[in-house]
């Protein structure tokens, strides 16, 4: 008998209509590509560049989908039936904890599955196109993609088992992929041209953690951009082993959540310090140094400030300032440390390699942290009944959201600032960058005021915070992280003036040429980023306008 | 001056072809608690969310204390406290930051903030809570809270959409207790529930409502006698064994038309009837004289549920009513 869950999951998602869009779009684009790439003179091409160029364009595109699409519906899966009330029948009903999650797992994965069979005849049509090696390339490719939808899959429902929300587990999986499919690319793009073999085995081994040296490999294209390192040993093996070991992992340690003590949560016993005895007053004063203790009671709002605003920093998981504090206390070391290593020579580092580390880590908060911010701003007020209560009050609609956003672009401009003494660095070192450093802060400042945009937009448009917020990851990664499959791509497939096109819609892309890092320097983006960027903010801009003016006016 | 707070004339709300709202009249004194009852879909949140300002009639006016519900929303917002159905709570918020937003919200001045928040705190019984976080509390405890919510500004009128709904009878009687208070204090209030006994213990004013439609407005005493003229009696015998007997002679003491009914496993008569006080002492004498063994002879008594179901009763079965009235005992 077919797992219930699976059933209902599936068959309920293959209802939806961005269920049909998305698998129109998929089918859509990877007939673009074949058809662009087909042979014109009928005859196949045994040099197999074409299909090789096609191959690498399609494996990249589903890719990086998966990586985009893949964690949105399991991450929602556990925490919403918790929300609702409804896990509490599926672990009361007869289906042990392994059918819940084979069917939630099957449910999500099911759909990547989907699209996956869907990609086949483009697959073929790129084998038949000629010299393609099926086994080592074309199973290859799908076995990597198989393995990518069930890690993240299985990542996803585990956070999904830990959270309270949806949203708070879109965001903590976004994060764990950026850190899993990302961030182990770093070591090694930046430790190009060492000559010590311990630290490339150690760069190696940790960059296969992520899916896509594997993919660059089967296809091809050995080291990250093709450029610098040379893969040592088997990565497609090394990726599905840690693929495999993970899988299982998050297997176990969502099994092990679900079950009827994922119900057994203390509610807050809401001590306030100002009640305790007089020694525990005094030690929390000291060492949370009074203004940042988290049960302090607080002041009311005063009379100048806008209400909204105050609520946010008062609602938001990092609102408050012991987490504000913590963020950028992190930031801060992180930046600082950066420099240190520089300066004193630790790592073997120039200005420009210093530079695209702290750009990238920047590009990565804004893009993570942003959408986690700005995505509820309107539709959690919707969710949660809380938007009928503004209403009522005598608050104007522009003083609720403006309040909002200035609370978002709070946190967004403390991050920024953090991580700024490194350009403090990179300036005493070398003085005659100031003005390339001043673009990159150009470029950084409208990419945190675009995302803020762009979320609080998608916000505006969506009754849940979680769909939005899923949107908002998705286009703010396909804007820097999508443009860059055509940087992968440069000189085969896409010609230089295609890559430097597409580039320019990418600020990270931007930053990383301002600053001179090797791979980027060649393009010219600025200010052409900056117009593409404006031209986002003033959309998003009008879009959250009229949407808020929809939802503030009597029906 | 005029003591009537709320007024409604011809109140209509459609939307496209559908007609939510269908010329509604209703008036309320100050002070006064109306209950508004009816199904699901019936109209009462559309109505609702006219007189708050969310919403705006397509045809006739509503008025608070004289404001024009549609055309003065930032008046209308003072007015009015309104409490939806939704709770609208925020995490990671104490109870008194929750409130301390609303009441800056409602422009209400820092120096007089605390105080306001205590008494509202207060009044609602909810003093305890003041540090509690909001997604902590209890329903109960949310539904309080809500209430202090809605008096932060001090409205003259309060709505609340569902006050007691989900609430254990513990938690109900003190919400009740909270709504006479607040009547006592001068406030007027609109309350919307499904739990009809506890409305009709709170209510002087009642308006039944289905499909768009006002089918009952005024005491919940004016009420009945509207909708049922006649009376409902209730003839209890020692035995079954003289039920046939029992009816005969109640056939031939009664009017034509009365409508005489036969709970045989109860042993019990009921008659609907227009005799009067009179005439039904008369004929309980003629019962016992003609040898009938007489438990109880007695008028039922009608509450706002029977109410409730008889002018819905009428309705296609598109309500959730049940399509029969069906009084109880």
């Amino acid at each position: 008998m077919m797992n219930p869950i699976f059933q209902r999951e599936l068959v309920g998602l293959l209802r939806t209509r961005k269920a049909y869009a998305i698998q129109a779009i998929l089918i859509g684009v990877l007939t673009a590509f074949v058809v662009i790439r087909w042979p014109d003179n009928a005859r196949a091409d045994f040099g197999g560049e074409q299909a090789q160029a096609v191959l690498r364009l399609f494996g990249y595109s589903l890719l990086a989908g998966l990586i985009l699409i893949c964690p949105v519906f399991p991450a929602a899966a556990i925490v919403r039936e918790k929300q609702d009330g409804t896990l509490a029948l599926l672990i009361h009903s007869p289906l042990t904890p392994w059918d819940i999650f084979i069917g939630k797992l099957f449910g999500a994965a099911g759909f990547a599955m989907l699209l996956l069979v869907l990609s086949l005849p483009a697959a073929t049509a790129c084998y038949v196109m000629g010299g393609v090696a099926f086994v080592h390339q074309i199973l290859a490719v799908y076995l990597i993609l198989l393995l990518v939808a069930l890690q993240y899959a299985t990542l996803a429902l585990c956070i999904s088992a830990r959270t309270a929300t949806a949203v708070s587990a879109l965001r903590l999986t976004y994060g764990a992929i950026l850190l899993l499919a990302i961030v182990p690319l770093g070591p090694k793009q930046f430790t190009q041209g060492f000559n010590d073999p311990m630290v490339g085995q150690v760069v190696n081994t940790l960059a296969c953690v992520s899916p896509i040296p594997a993919m660059m490999d089967v296809l091809g294209q050995g080291g990250i951009g093709s450029q610098g390192l040379i893969n040592t040993g088997p990565v497609l093996q090394r990726y599905s082993i840690f693929a495999g070991i993970s899988i299982l992992m998050f297997t176990l340690l969502t099994l092990v959540k679900l079950n009827a003590r994922i119900f057994d949560r203390n509610r807050p016993a809401g001590k306030v310090t100002d009640e305790r005895s007089g020694t525990v007053r005094a030690y929390r004063r000291i060492m949370y140094l009074w203004f940042f203790d988290p049960q302090r009671r607080s002041g009311l709002i005063r009379g100048w400030m806008n209400p909204v605003m105050i609520k946010e920093f008062r609602t938001q998981q990092f609102g408050r300032s012991h987490w504000m504090m913590r963020i950028f206390g992190v930031c801060l070391l992180l930046s600082m440390g950066l420099m240190l290593a520089t300066t004193r020579g630790t790592l073997n580092w120039g200005v420009d390699t210093l530079g695209g580390v702290i750009v990238i880590l920047q590009t990565a908060l804004l893009v993570l942290v942003a959408p986690s911010l700005a995505s509820g701003v309107i539709s959690g007020e919707r969710e949660s009944g809380g938007w009928t209560l503004l209403q009522m009050t005598p608050l104007s609609t522009f003083t609720i959201v403006s309040g909002k956003l200035l609370s978002a672009a709070r946190t967004l401009l403390l991050l920024l600032l953090a991580t700024l003494p490194a350009y403090g660095v990179m300036l005493a070192i070398s003085p005659d960058q100031a003005p390339r450093i001043l673009q990159v802060l150009i470029t950084l400042i409208l990419l945190a005021v675009l995302s803020l945009m762009v979320s609080a937009a998608t916000s505006s448009v969506f009754r849940r915070s979680a769909p939005a917020t899923a949107v908002s990851y998705g286009i703010l990664v396909a804007l820097c992280g999508g443009t860059m499959l055509f940087w992968m791509g440069r000189d085969a497939p896409f010609p230089r003036g295609l890559v430097e096109q597409a580039l320019r819609l990418n600020p990270l892309a931007t930053a990383l040429s301002l600053i001179n890092t090797p791979s980027f320097r060649e393009y010219s983006l600025a200010p052409a980023n900056w117009y593409v960027m404006g031209a986002g903010i003033v959309l998003s801009t009008v879009v959250l306008s009229v949407q808020t003016w929809r939802l503030a006016r009597p029906q | 001056m005029s003591d009537i707070v709320v007024q409604t004339r011809d109140l209509t709300k459609a939307f496209g072809s559908f007609v939510a709202l269908d010329g509604l009249n209703i008036q309320l004194k100050q002070g006064h608690i109306l209950g508004f009852i009816g199904p699901n879909g019936a109209g009462k949140t559309t109505c609702i969310k006219i007189l708050v300002g969310l919403s705006r009639p397509t045809r006739g006016s509503a008025t608070i204390s004289g404001v024009d519900c549609t055309k003065d929303a930032r008046k209308i917002k003072q007015l009015v406290g309104y409490m939806p159905d939704t709770f609208g709570s925020y995490d990671n918020m104490r109870v008194q930051e929750y409130l301390d937003f609303f009441g800056a919200a409602y422009k209400i001045p820092r120096k007089n903030r605390l105080k306001r928040i205590d008494e509202v705190l207060e009044t609602t019984g909810s003093t305890y809570m003041r540090d509690r976080y909001v997604e902590a509390l209890s329903h109960g405890m949310k539904q309080r809270i809500g209430i202090a919510r809605t008096l932060l500004h001090d409205p003259r009128v309060l709505i609340l959409d569902e006050p007691a709904n989900g609430l254990d009878p513990a938690a109900r009687v003190e919400m009740r207790q909270i709504l006479l208070r607040l009547a006592e204090m001068g406030k007027t209030l609109i309350v919307t529930s499904h739990i009809l006994p506890e409305l009709s213990r709170i209510c002087d004013t009642v308006a039944i409502i289905t499909k768009g439609k006002l089918r009952a407005f005024g005491s919940l005493e004016q009420i009945m006698r509207n909708i049922r003229q006649r009376r409902l009696m209730e003839l209890q015998l020692l035995s079954t064994a003289d039920l046939d007997k029992a009816v005969g002679l109640l056939r031939t003491n009664l009017e034509k038309d009365a409508e005489i009914v036969v709970a045989r496993q109860e042993a019990t008569v009921r008659i609907s009837t227009d005799a009067d006080d009179q005439t039904l002492a008369e004929l309980l004498g003629f019962l016992i004289n003609s040898g009938l063994a007489v438990a109880q002879f007695r008028e039922v008594q009608q509450d706002l549920e029977d109410a409730f179901l008889m002018v819905t009763g009428n309705d296609s079965p598109a309500t959730d009513a049940p399509a029969k009235p069906a009084p109880r005992r």
